[in-house]
């Protein structure tokens, strides 16, 4: 279930690295260069509140290079255990010959295939790619594998205008209303549903034609859906992977009283999580009533361990 | 309405030429033609059919034409062209064949290749004429004019002055074009409708206009097509119902007729009988884009949820129908009784109020045609259809006073049995506007400034003509001013009984001359002089200095850039003095506010937004920064007031009702404070389990706890863990 998989790479991580390689690519205006530059400055700074276990590197500018962006993922490949986590986040244009997805650049762009190549040679298991550029759907096959979240701003490589996903996904590192779930953490999944959201909540409020769609893919499949969840088998993995924690508290060492506490709450939470999962079945009146009963005891039992 | 824009029209615009005993058939289609002309309908359709099957193209695509075989008849007349090609006469009759077939642009382009070949043609003339009669274009009339100066005896030309006359309010020159029309063929029977259309408005139905058309026509329901067009761009639908019938009861086969009977028919919500009639029409091929859109409209209903209650039906579409509500019901309701206490009257059935999110539905609702981006309500009877907050990006409209604005109308035009101008209500209903907040109503913009300085201004007697037929770009939101300033300046010299004496005048048939001279006592024409020298002081500051604002605006900006932030204080400061009522983009307050700012003078940046508020200003992150501002400061009052009016702008913003609860629930209006965050919970935020607390909070507030305990729970279902809401359900558990 979608907690205990939490639970599981929650640990995973607090064992492992996470790696972060943010790269804001060509603006080819001013504004853009601004832009992207302070999207991934923003970037960096967020990602390295999660303390010394997350590994930032961010490119931007001059220093994106192709040259530049292979010696960075080349050096986590060399350092990277099975265990570790690692992000790419790509900010700039895109462009899409029908053919290959190019990252832009100063100098050579960089293909959906070189990222791939590059990405495969890392051996943390879990990996996510972020790609926040115009065309960037058109990335999705090359990328796409088993383990690998693949998030991209635009459905295809047919979307072309520049995109504005990447702003709301800046803003899903801060908000803390990104956390739709408040454990303390903010999942891939978290803040693909943030700034998806926040992406349509622009185009419908301006009157605008939609000319993004974001998709998200993790079952290593190449067709990425909007909506992830159960029914379409997307979006397991991606809640499973942290990328802010701003409440990450100091392990306690527990008595075995609290320690009860702890196996009790987690035991609820899944019972929770199992009664959820059963709504669409039951009748709307016992489902509350057995929510309620069950929210109630875990209250109580929190309020216990926080005593 | 508002503001303003009337439908297209009509059969006369279609251009079927009239024959008389006295003017033998001469063309290829005109034997055909004096047949329909005097309702032979069926000999003339055997004849059309007949005519169709000629070698000649020109008299095929004629024959064709007649039978309402439009591809056919467009097929030879391309062959005729060929055929012909120095023959502005079938160029001619091919564009009466687009402009009837609803492709007026294509009918301009085959009028003016016409009028290439031979510059004298005066029936292409008329075809441009007709075609910007049908975008009521000013130029109509100057077009009728030369197709006249080329032809004299083009009685059709003077139909179409008349026509156009009594559009613009003129019944006196309308009938002298008539009986122009007449004198150069006694069986103009368009003109005799116009002349019918007169008697009928002035409430004579029996005209013995009509008697004469159906001496010559038994089955001419065109003419009461015409009537009922004139009945409803004078806003009396259901009379403009009624004529309709009247003329499908002639000639069922009136299918421009039987369409806008559907289109009128859901402007008063009787979608039913709008849809059958509608579908009638597609089913027999008549798919001109007012049915065809219509009836997509109506595809579309299903939508929507109708709230009835006592005095009120609200239709909302259901994807915003729980957010919006709680604020559109209790305004509606708040307006309604403001306006039964001022105009000392009661409605004589519920109002419904129709809010569309998509724009485009809205002015097909209205209109049956879209792109009429300027529109934001209309008002039919009791029935107001307006757009909805959502259908505009934020900052452009505020829902409260064009529904304010719209509700005056439903007031005035009842009590006036729909006989008053347009000029009257739509001012009044700027002027309400203006009433219920001094906020609202209509700015003073540079287009009006500019107007101001041409002395383009109408005398109020021809203030009409502002609406129907501008004669300049601005020149509808010009007149709305003018008009709203109109009774402004009543209200403020003679008091709101000469209102309502003036609207009691209209109900009583009398002219605006009258009514001036009976409320207020003098002349219209030493009214407009009053009126002048009292609008004169308001704006002449602003008018004079206008030149010295642009100059003072323009400097500021180039200061501010370059980091001269004390020189573009002053010039912004300066310039907002000249020009107090500029609230749009880029306005000096917004600058003056930055530059408060930067020299973190708070305080007074609050003050000069809220002056900027008050003003009128609009924009929606310049409001929420003032409300963020006063929150700052303490100041929660105010910081309650930005956040009021930012929900009439911009009711979709999840961060202003999320803010406003908060100040709310502080200040110990816990009622308040549920609705604010019953309305975050209804946008469906990203944070849902937040929302869900929030509102649990609001309600327990208000000593609501059980649905406050529903709230908690929904908060946990969506995040189990959430402690502030853990400890909440404990607390309302015991």
């Amino acid at each position: 279930m979608r907690l205990l998989l939490l639970l599981a790479a929650a640990a995973v991580s607090a064992s492992g690295a996470n790696y972060f390689v943010t790269i804001a690519g060509l603006g080819g205006t001013p504004e853009y260069e601004a832009q992207f530059a302070k999207w991934a400055s923003d970037l960096d700074h967020e990602l390295k509140s999660n303390g010394p276990a997350a590994r930032v590197t961010t490119l931007s500018g001059n220093a994106a290079t192709r040259q530049q962006i292979e010696r960075a993922l080349i050096t986590i490949a060399s350092e990277a255990r099975p265990e570790d986590s690692v992000a790419l986040l790509l900010i700039g244009h895109g462009s899409f010959d029908g053919t290959d997805y190019k990252f832009n650049v100063p100098g050579p762009d960089v293909t959906a295939r070189d990222f791939a190549r590059l990405l495969n040679a890392i051996p943390a298991k879990r990996q996510l790619v972020v790609n926040m550029t115009s065309c960037s759907g058109a990335s999705l096959p090359a990328l796409a594998r088993k383990d690998r979240i693949v998030i991209t701003a635009t459905k295809s490589g047919t979307e072309k205008n520049a995109t504005v996903f990447a702003r709301y996904w800046v803003d899903a590192l801060k908000d803390p209303a990104a956390d739709a779930d408040k454990n303390g953490t903010v999942s891939a999944l978290e803040a693909f549903r943030y700034a998806e959201g926040k992406t349509n909540t622009y185009f419908e409020s301006e009157k605008l034609l939609a000319t993004e769609h974001a998709m998200l893919s993790d079952s290593g499949s190449a067709k990425a859906v909007h909506d992830p969840k159960p029914e379409n088998g997307q979006g397991l993995i991606a809640a499973a992977f942290p990328l802010m924690r701003p409440e990450t508290g100091v392990a306690r060492n527990l008595g075995p009283e609290k320690r009860n506490l702890v196996t009790r709450k987690q035991n609820l939470e899944a019972e929770i999580d199992r009664l959820k999962y059963r709504k669409a079945a039951m009748p709307a009146d016992d489902y509350r009533q057995q929510l309620t009963a069950l929210l109630l005891e875990l209250a109580k039992t929190q309020a216990e361990i926080d005593r | 309405m508002k503001p303003a824009i009337c439908t297209l029209a009509f059969l006369i615009l279609a251009g079927r030429t009239a024959w008389s005993a006295a003017d033998p058939p001469v063309g290829p289609s005109d034997q055909c033609q004096n047949l329909q002309h005097h309702g032979q309908l069926a000999q003339a359709q055997a004849c059309f059919q007949t005519l169709s099957q000629n070698q000649n193209p020109f008299q095929s695509a004629e024959g064709y034409f007649g039978l309402g075989l439009y591809d056919q008849a467009n097929d030879q007349f391309r062959l005729a062209v060929k055929e012909q090609p120095k023959s502005a006469q079938v160029r001619s009759e091919w564009g009466r064949l687009y402009l009837e077939h609803y492709q007026p642009g294509d009918a301009a382009k085959l009028f003016e290749e016409a009028l290439e070949i031979d510059p004298s043609d005066a029936p292409a003339y008329l075809g441009l004429a007709r075609v910007a009669a049908g975008r009521f274009d000013s130029k109509a009339t100057t077009l009728a004019q030369e197709a006249l100066k080329h032809d004299p005896k083009l009685f059709e030309a003077h139909e179409l002055l008349a026509y156009l006359a009594l559009e613009d309010g003129d019944a006196k020159l309308a009938s002298e074009e008539s009986q122009k029309a007449l004198a150069a063929n006694s069986e103009a029977l368009d003109g005799m409708a116009v002349l019918a259309s007169i008697d009928w408005l002035n409430g004579l139905p029996q005209s013995q206009w009509m008697d004469r058309i159906l001496k010559i026509n038994p089955v001419y329901g065109e003419a009461y097509a015409t009537g009922a067009h004139f009945f409803e761009i004078n806003r009396r639908y259901d009379e403009a119902i009624q004529y309709y019938r009247k003329a499908l009861a002639l000639n069922g086969k009136l299918w421009p007729a039987r369409s806008q009977l559907g289109v009128n028919l859901m402007r008063l919500g009787n979608e039913t009988e709008a849809k059958q009639e509608l579908e009638r029409c597609y089913e027999a091929h008549y798919r001109d884009p007012e049915t065809v859109n219509s009836l997509r409209l109506l595809d579309t209903l299903g939508d929507y949820e109708t709230f009835k209650s006592g005095s009120v039906e609200i239709v909302l579409q259901k994807k915003e129908a729980a957010l919006l509500r709680p604020y559109i019901e209790p305004e509606l309701r708040r307006a309604l009784a403001t306006y039964e206490r001022k105009y000392k009257m009661k409605l004589p059935g519920p109002v419904r109020l129709e809010v569309y999110p998509n724009h485009e539905d809205f002015v097909v609702r209205t209109l049956g045609l879209p792109g009429q981006g300027g529109l934001l309500g209309v008002t039919f009877g009791l029935v107001v259809a307006m757009d909805s907050p959502s259908a505009r990006p934020p900052g452009e409209f505020n829902w409260a006073s064009t529904m304010w604005h719209e509700l005056s109308h439903v007031y005035v035009l009842t009590a006036t049995h729909h006989l008053v101008p347009r000029w009257f209500t739509e001012g009044l209903a700027v002027h309400e506007e203006g009433a219920a907040s001094p906020d609202w109503g209509d700015r003073l913009t540079p287009e009006i400034i500019s107007a101001l300085q041409k002395k383009q201004l109408l005398p109020v007697l021809q203030l009409d003509r502002g609406f129907v037929r501008p004669q300049y770009a601005s020149q509808v939101l010009v007149s709305y001013y003018q008009a709203g300033k109109i009774c402004d300046f009543i209200s403020e010299k003679w008091g709101d009984d000469a209102i309502l004496g003036m609207i009691h005048s209209y109900a009583a048939r009398k002219t605006t001359a009258e009514a001036i001279q009976d409320n207020l006592h003098e002349s219209a024409a030493a009214f407009d002089k009053e009126f002048c020298a009292w609008l004169e002081q308001k704006t002449g500051s602003t008018v004079r200095h206008f030149d010295d604002w642009k100059r003072g605006m323009k400097a500021a900006y180039t200061d501010i850039q370059s980091g001269k932030k004390d020189d573009a204080l002053h010039e912004a400061l300066a310039a907002r003095d000249f020009y107090p009522d500029y609230v749009a983009n880029g306005s000096a307050y917004e600058l003056i506010a930055t530059a408060l700012l930067a020299k973190n003078d708070k305080t007074g940046a609050i003050q000069n937004l809220e002056h900027y508020r008050d003003s009128g200003g609009t924009n929606v992150e310049t409001l929420k920064k003032l409300a963020t501002l006063e929150h700052e400061a303490s100041s929660n009052k105010q910081a309650a007031r930005t956040l009021a009016k930012l929900n009439c702008i911009y009711p979709e913003d999840e961060a202003i009702h999320r803010t406003f609860s908060s100040i709310l629930l502080a200040g110990g209006d816990a009622n308040d404070a549920v609705r604010e965050a019953q309305a975050v919970v209804d946008l469906h935020p990203a944070d849902q389990a937040d929302s869900h607390y929030q509102l649990a909070m609001a309600l327990r507030a208000a000593h609501r706890p059980s649905e406050a305990k529903d709230q908690v729970v929904l908060a946990l279902e969506a995040a189990p863990d959430f402690k502030p809401a853990q400890q909440l359900l404990l607390q309302l558990s015991q």
